[in-house]
């Protein structure tokens, strides 16, 4: 009866199958959210990555796991403060990374 | 040679850990195997009155830590399975009675006098969990094909995986009728979903109920499906790796086959 009722209102073909999917999704979630050091990690990387080409507020910038129906997002938010010279007329893939990607001095 | 100290854990309450600590002690005990029983949650003690021996406390594995009394002592021995022994917990409110370390150390004890050494952890991931997984070389997760107990599992491996343990996969309260209609998670998607090696099916049962009412172990009722799974847990976990996971199915016969027929469609 329920499964019937169910049926008509999501178009799924079995109620168990929307709990393994409710599931593996709260478990990406749960994992996501337990373990901070790898959200911590992943955030210092991304920080480093992008501080290569636009100086970003540090103190400003968020990482967070958004949750919809279907999909789920990694969510980088920061700040802009200005595109770096340097890099951006740099040909991708230019060797010796280090020295270019210094901290232009203001 | 030294015992094995196996933790039976969930983090979600009411899933099966004393009633799948109490039926694998029982079995592994008719296996021949001397095993112990130890109920770890502190303040809520319930192996005692599932293996019917509540009237033959004396002591209990508080004292045993504490040094109140040796562990001989606290070991109630079954005078209907030879070799079973429980350890009850204490009625106890205080939740830091007990320590990791002081745990530990009796279970060192305990693997000198015992081949397993079953340890019914309490619900939650907590002080409680942490005593009863401190000493235990491996682990059995007990589970419902329910999402909110999946996701309690799930919770409860990757505390396991970070002591280095692989726990092992119970999936208890199965109903295969539901399983067959497409309403319960079939073990198949619990494992897809959790990745963990499984070790039993167990059915829904009304014998285990009935069992509990009268303190008898529910794998000396031969009638019982859930009896009979905890009995092949016993068996795999003694080493029997190859004995084939048996699937709960439904009643056999005219009834059970035609319902089968019509809940495929
Ligand atoms: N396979 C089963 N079939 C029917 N009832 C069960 C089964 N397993 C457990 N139960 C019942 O579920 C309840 C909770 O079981 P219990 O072993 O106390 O769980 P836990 O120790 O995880 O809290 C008890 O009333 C028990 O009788
Ligand atoms: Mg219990």
């Amino acid at each position: 009866m329920l499964n019937a009722l169910f049926k008509r209102f999501t178009g799924q073909t079995s109620t168990k199958d929307a709990a393994k999917k409710r599931l593996k999704f709260t478990l990406v979630c749960d994992q996501l959210e337990v373990n901070d050091s790898t959200l911590k990690n992943l955030q210092g990387d991304i920080i480093q990555v992008i501080s290569r080409y636009f100086e970003i507020d540090r103190e400003a910038l968020q990482l967070e796991v958004q949750r919809d129906k279907e999909v789920s997002a990694l969510v980088f938010n920061t700040p802009i403060l200005c595109v770096k010279k340097e890099i951006a007329t740099a040909v991708p893939g230019n060797k010796g990374g280090k020295k270019s990607y210094k901290k232009k001095k203001k | 040679m030294e015992g094995r100290i196996i933790v039976v854990t969930s983090g979600k309450g009411g899933v099966g850990k004393t009633t799948a600590t109490a039926s694998i002690g029982a079995a592994l005990a008719l296996e021949g195997k001397r095993v112990a029983v130890i109920d770890m949650d502190i303040g809520l003690r319930n192996l005692d009155v599932v293996l019917g021996l509540e009237n033959r406390i004396v002591f209990n594995i508080v004292d045993v830590v504490n040094g109140k009394c040796k562990l001989r002592q606290a070991a109630i021995r079954d005078r209907r399975i030879e070799n079973l022994f429980l350890i009850p917990a204490s009625q106890s409110d205080n939740k830091d009675i007990l320590t990791p370390a002081g745990v530990e150390r009796v279970g060192r004890l305990l693997k000198k006098e015992f081949d397993y050494v079953l340890m019914d952890s309490p619900a939650g991931i907590e002080r409680g969990f942490e005593n009863s997984i401190a000493s235990a070389d491996e682990a059995v997760v007990i589970c419902t094909p329910d999402v909110s107990s999946v996701r309690d599992a799930d919770r409860v491996i990757g505390l396991l995986y970070a002591r280095s343990i692989t726990p092992k996969l119970v999936v208890n309260r199965i109903v295969p009728e539901m399983v067959a209609k497409g309403d319960m998670l079939s073990h198949e998607d619990v494992i897809d979903v959790l990745s963990v090696p499984l070790v039993g099916l167990v059915p829904m049962d009304q014998q285990v109920v009935i069992s509990s009412n009268v303190g008898l172990p529910l794998v000396m009722q031969n009638d019982s499906t859930a009896g009979q799974a905890f009995r092949r847990i016993a068996r795999r976990l003694n080493g029997e790796s190859d004995l084939p996971i048996q699937v709960p199915s439904h009643k056999k016969g005219m009834w059970g086959m035609l319902t089968r027929k019509f809940g495929k469609k």
